[in-house]
C-alpha cells in the first residue's frame, strides 16, 4: 500500500469509525432488524407493468424511524461523508437535487431514498454500497426525512399518481388531502406540513418540477442552491 | 512626478468636483484598508438599494496611452473566438452603433435553444453563420444569419454522459466555443473536446480527455493559436489534477499536458522556468508545497481563459483554488493552484509562474482572465498583462518576466492588508484564517471573490479595462473532508450576503496604469455577465436579473437597459450581418455562480435565449406582413437530444 494510500484508508476508516462506533448511541443498533438488501434492491423506480398496486417492499420501514439519534447521526454522515458538498449543507440543492422538497425524480419514500443512496444514479449520485453499511444509510435516510419533504410509505400510491399538493397549501385544504400528499409528518418540524412551502416572492427555478436535464439546484457556482442561494455548500472554484 | 502622473493627478481633482465624487472616495477608502471582523458587513441594508451611477466628467487616458495587440486580427465584422483576440480585449472595431444613436437598440430576433442551464458563452459569427454552444447536453448549433428567420444550417447532438451532471460544481455550464481551421472546436461537460465541420455539421473529430467519474468536468472554451488547441479541466471542488493540453486542430491528437500540481516533469517546469520571487523557485515545488500524496487531488484546475502574446510566444492561464478546499488539511502554499503560468506556446514548458494566493483559504482561485496590454510604466514601456482576481486584488505584472507591477484592490475586501510588491506575497489578515468547525464571520469576499470567470473587456480608445464585480462577504465554516473520488473534496460552508452598500454587483471602468476605478455603476444583482466593449465608445454588459446595458466607455453614463427574460451570465459579442447592419447579441440564461444570489426577491427563473439586438430592430426578421422562415431542407432543433428525447 502506498503511503497515500494508506492515509487514505485511515482517514475512510477513521470517518467509518466516526459514525459507527458510538458505543451505547440508542442509533447505533436499529430498534427491529432492518429490511433485507434483497427486497431493497427489487423497488421499482416507476410503477409496474399491469398492476395498480405495488406487491413489493415499498412500505418498507425506516428502521431507525422516529430515533432522533439517528436522525443526529445521519446528519453527520451527511457532512463527512461529502454529501453536502453536493446537495448542499441545508440540503436545499447545489450540485446534486434538492432533498428537502416534496420532487423525488426517483421515488420519495424511505425504501426508494435508501436505494438511490445504495444503488447511485445516473445523473452522478455516486453507489454508496460498500462504502457505507445499510444502517448508515438508514441514519442518511433519517436525516433526509427530517427535512420534511419525504414521502411516508403511505404516500407511494398518492406519489405514483401525482396526488401531490404543491406549494402553499393552506391548512383547511390540506385536510382534504389524501394521507402522504404533503409528506412525511416530521417529528423535528411538525409544522412543516405544507411541503417546504415558500412564501418568498422570487422565482423558483428549480422548484418542483426540475429541468429535464436537471439536477434539482445544480446552481451553481459558486455555489449555490436555487433554492436557497446563501445557504449551500456552494462551490465556487472549478 | 511625471506626466502621466501628473494627468492622473488632474484627473482625479477633476473628479472630485463632480456631485458624486464622495462616492467614489468612499469606495475607494473601502477598498484601500480591510476592516476588521466585525460584523459590519453584516448588512441590514434594504435589498432595494437604488442603482447608483458615478457618471464623471473626467477626461480619460491619452489616446494610446494603452494598447493591446489586436492580432489575430479577424474580419471587423465576425467573432471567432470568446475574447475575440489572442491578448483577451473583447473589443470591437464596429461603430455604428454609437452613442449617439444607442438608445434606439431594439431586438432584432431571438433564438431559444431549449437547454435551461447557465448560459455563459457568446457565440461565434463567421461571414453569414452564427454559432452557439449550449450548457449540457452542450448541443451546437448553425444559423443562417441570411435568411429571413434565421434558419438552423445544421446541429450536432454530441451526447456526454449524464454522470457529468452531478460532478459539476458549479451548473452545467459551457463556456463556448472558438472557429479555427473550417472547425468548431469546444469542450463537452464529460470530458471530451470535439471539432465538427463548420459547413457541414460533421464530426472531425472528438478526443476524449478525462474521467468524470472521478470529478473531472469541462467548462471552458477552447483557445486556439496556429495549429494548436489548449483545453483544461474543471473540478477545484471535486479534488481532480488540474491540467492544460495542447491538441492538434486538424487531429484532435493531444500534444502535450502540463499538470498544475506534482513534479516539475508533469508541470512542464524545465531550465528555461524563471519565477520572478525566491519563494516560488525550488525543484518540484509542485509536490513539496503539499502534504505527501495529496498533490494529485490537489485541483489547479484550468477552466477559464487563455491569453497568447505572438512576439513573445508565451500562453498565459490560470490554476483553480486547490483541493481540498479545507485549508487546515493541506499545510504548505500549495503550488501551482491559484498561480498565473505563462509557458512556451510550442512545448507547453513553463516560463514563470505567480501564485496569487499562497495557500488559499478562501477558494480565491485564480482563473480569471488576463488582458495583455502595452502600457508606458514609470516612463518606460512595459508588456504587462492585467488580471482582476477573485482576491479582489486587480494585478498587473510584467508578462515577460512576472514581477508583480502593482496589485490594488478593486473590490471590498478584508482577508489582506495588501500585497507586498517586494516578495509578491500578499499580507494576510491575521483574524481571516479559518479553522475547522468553527464559524468565521464576515470574510470579503467570499469564495466567488470580488470578481469570478466573467471576462473583461479593454477598449483602446479609452485606455479602460471594464469589469462587472462583486460586493459580497460570507460566514464561513471549514468541514474537513476525506478524499472520496467522485465527490466533492471541498468542505466550505457559507453564507453569502452583500457587502457594505448592500448591492450585490458592481460595474466599473478600471484604469490600469493608475490602479483605480475610473468610474463605477452599483447593480443591487450580481454582475456576472461578460463585457464587450466597441468603437462606437460603448461597454455592454448585463446583470443577474436580466437588465442588459449599454453604456458611455468614456464617462459611465448607462445610455440604454433592456430587460430580457432571464438574467444575463453570457458574454455579449457584436458583429456585421449579411445585411452590413451591426448587430449586439447576448444570451439571457441565468445560472452558474450567479445562483448564490437566487433567493433574492426578483431573482428571475432560468432562460435559454439568445437575444440579438440592432438599431430600430431592423432585420431580415422584420417583416410588414406575413413571413416565414426561409431556408432549403432545414433541420428540427436538437435541443432534446440528451435530455429525455424520445427521438
Amino acid at each position: 500500500m502506498t503511503p497515500r494510500a494508506a492515509l487514505l484508508a485511515a482517514l475512510v476508516l477513521a470517518t467509518l469509525g466516526a459514525c459507527t462506533s458510538h458505543g451505547g448511541s440508542t442509533a447505533s443498533a436499529p430498534p427491529q432488524a432492518p429490511p433485507a438488501t434483497e427486497t431493497l434492491v427489487a423497488i421499482p423506480l416507476g410503477d409496474l407493468a399491469g398492476a395498480a398496486k405495488s406487491t413489493l417492499a415499498t412500505n418498507v420501514r425506516n428502521p431507525y424511524e422516529g430515533n432522533a439519534q439517528a436522525v443526529a447521526e445521519g446528519k453527520e454522515l451527511f457532512v463527512r461523508m461529502n454529501c453536502a458538498g453536493c446537495h448542499g449543507y441545508d440540503a436545499k440543492g447545489s450540485m446534486g437535487p434538492n432533498l428537502t422538497d416534496t420532487y423525488w425524480r426517483y421515488g420519495g419514500v424511505p425504501a426508494q431514498v435508501f436505494k438511490s443512496i445504495y444503488e447511485g444514479r445516473p445523473q452522478g449520485m455516486p453507489a454508496w454500497n460498500p462504502a457505507l453499511p445499510p444502517d448508515e444509510i438508514w441514519k442518511l435516510v433519517s436525516y433526509i426525512e427530517s427535512l420534511g419533504g419525504m414521502v411516508a410509505p403511505e404516500g407511494y400510491q398518492a406519489l405514483l399518481q401525482g396526488d401531490r399538493a404543491g406549494d402553499n397549501v393552506p391548512p383547511e385544504v390540506a385536510r382534504t388531502l389524501p394521507e402522504g400528499a404533503l409528506g412525511v409528518k416530521s417529528a423535528t418540524r411538525p409544522e412543516n406540513a405544507a411541503s417546504g412551502s415558500s412564501t418568498r416572492p422570487e422565482a423558483r427555478p428549480d422548484a418542483g418540477g426540475n429541468p429535464p436535464n436537471g439536477e434539482a439546484g445544480n446552481a451553481g457556482g459558486t455555489g449555490a442552491n436555487a433554492a436557497n442561494g446563501n445557504g449551500g455548500g456552494a462551490n465556487a472554484g472549478h | 512626478m511625471n506626466d502621466a502622473a501628473d494627468r492622473r493627478a488632474k484627473g482625479a481633482a477633476g473628479r472630485a468636483t463632480g456631485a458624486l465624487a464622495p462616492l467614489i472616495r468612499v469606495s475607494l477608502a473601502a477598498c484601500a484598508t480591510w476592516i476588521a471582523a466585525s460584523g459590519e458587513a453584516q448588512t441590514d441594508a434594504p435589498a432595494s438599494a437604488p442603482t447608483t451611477v458615478s457618471a464623471t466628467s473626467a477626461p480619460t487616458l491619452p489616446p494610446g496611452a494603452v494598447k493591446a495587440n489586436p492580432a489575430p486580427n479577424d474580419p471587423a465584422g465576425e467573432w471567432h473566438s470568446q475574447a475575440r483576440d489572442y491578448a483577451n480585449t473583447r473589443y470591437s472595431p464596429l461603430d455604428q452603433v454609437t452613442t449617439q444613436n444607442v438608445s434606439r437598440l431594439r431586438v432584432a430576433w431571438t433564438f431559444s435553444d431549449g437547454t435551461q442551464n447557465g448560459h455563459e458563452a457568446a457565440p461565434l459569427v463567421l461571414d453569414d453563420t452564427m454559432f452557439l454552444v449550449t450548457p449540457f447536453p452542450n448541443l451546437v448549433y448553425a444559423l443562417d444569419l441570411s435568411k429571413p428567420g434565421v434558419p438552423i444550417k445544421w446541429s450536432y447532438s454530441p451526447n456526454p454522459t449524464p454522470v457529468s451532471i452531478g460532478k459539476a460544481c458549479c451548473d452545467t455550464v459551457n463556456r463556448g466555443g472558438a472557429y479555427a481551421h473550417g472547425k468548431i472546436i469546444y469542450n463537452l461537460l464529460d470530458d471530451h473536446t470535439i471539432a465538427v465541420d463548420a459547413k457541414t455539421g460533421k464530426l472531425a473529430w472528438r478526443t476524449k480527455m478525462g474521467d468524470p467519474t472521478r470529478g473531472e468536468t469541462m467548462t471552458m472554451a477552447p483557445f486556439v493559436v496556429g495549429n494548436k488547441v489548449y483545453v483544461g479541466n474543471s473540478g477545484g471542488e471535486m479534488g481532480v489534477w488540474g491540467w492544460l493540453a495542447a491538441l492538434d486542430v486538424d487531429t484532435g491528437k493531444e500534444l502535450w499536458r502540463a499538470y498544475s500540481t506534482g513534479t516539475d516533469q508533469q508541470v512542464k517546469i524545465g531550465p528555461d522556468f524563471k519565477p520572478h520571487y525566491a519563494w516560488m523557485q525550488g525543484k518540484d515545488l509542485g509536490v513539496s508545497t503539499w502534504p505527501a500524496g495529496m498533490s494529485k487531488t490537489g485541483g489547479g484546475a484550468v477552466w477559464a481563459w487563455i491569453s497568447y502574446d505572438p512576439d513573445l510566444n508565451l500562453i498565459y492561464y490560470g490554476t483553480s483554488n486547490p483541493s481540498p478546499r479545507v485549508p487546515a488539511q493541506r499545510p504548505g502554499y500549495n503550488l501551482w493552484s491559484s498561480t498565473v503560468f505563462a509557458r512556451d506556446a510550442d512545448t507547453g514548458m513553463a516560463k514563470w509562474a505567480y501564485q496569487f494566493t499562497p495557500h488559499d483559504e478562501w477558494d480565491y482561485d485564480g482563473v480569471n482572465e488576463n488582458v495583455l496590454l502595452d502600457v508606458t510604466w514609470k516612463g518606460q514601456p512595459r508588456k504587462v498583462l492585467v488580471h482582476f482576481d477573485r482576491n479582489a486584488f486587480a494585478y498587473v505584472i510584467d508578462r515577460a518576466t512576472g514581477e508583480v507591477l502593482s496589485a490594488t484592490p478593486f473590490a471590498y475586501q478584508n482577508w489582506s492588508e495588501g500585497i507586498d510588491l517586494k516578495t509578491g506575497m500578499p499580507v494576510v489578515n491575521p483574524a481571516m484564517h479559518p479553522k475547522p468547525n468553527v464559524k468565521l464571520p464576515n470574510v470579503c469576499p467570499p469564495d466567488i471573490g470580488g470578481k469570478d470567470w466573467q471576462p473583461s473587456a479593454f477598449s483602446p480608445r479609452t485606455g479602460y479595462v471594464y469589469a462587472g464585480i462583486f460586493n459580497i462577504c460570507m460566514d464561513l465554516t471549514d468541514h474537513p473532508q476525506s478524499y472520496i473520488a467522485g465527490t466533492p473534496y471541498d468542505g466550505m460552508e457559507m453564507k453569502r450576503y452583500p457587502a457594505p452598500g448592500g448591492n450585490w454587483g458592481e460595474f466599473m471602468a478600471w484604469d490600469p496604469v493608475a490602479g483605480r476605478k475610473a468610474w463605477f455603476i452599483k447593480e443591487k444583482f450580481m454582475t456576472m455577465s461578460g463585457v464587450l466593449a466597441t468603437a462606437g465608445d460603448l461597454v455592454f454588459y448585463g446583470t443577474a436579473d436580466g437588465w442588459f446595458r449599454a453604456v458611455d466607455a468614456r464617462n459611465g453614463q448607462v445610455l440604454w437597459s433592456h430587460k430580457l427574460g432571464s438574467g444575463v451570465i453570457g458574454q455579449p459579442m457584436t458583429y456585421l450581418g449579411p445585411d452590413k447592419r451591426q448587430y449586439v447579441a447576448v444570451y439571457s440564461g441565468v445560472g452558474g455562480a450567479a445562483m448564490v444570489s437566487a433567493s433574492m426577491p426578483g431573482f428571475p427563473p432560468r432562460g435559454s435565449t439568445l437575444y440579438v439586438f440592432s438599431i430600430d430592430g431592423a432585420s431580415p426578421n422584420l417583416v410588414a406582413g406575413h413571413a416565414q422562415t426561409q431556408g432549403e431542407e432545414q433541420p428540427a432543433a436538437r435541443s432534446d437530444e440528451g435530455m429525455g428525447s424520445r427521438r
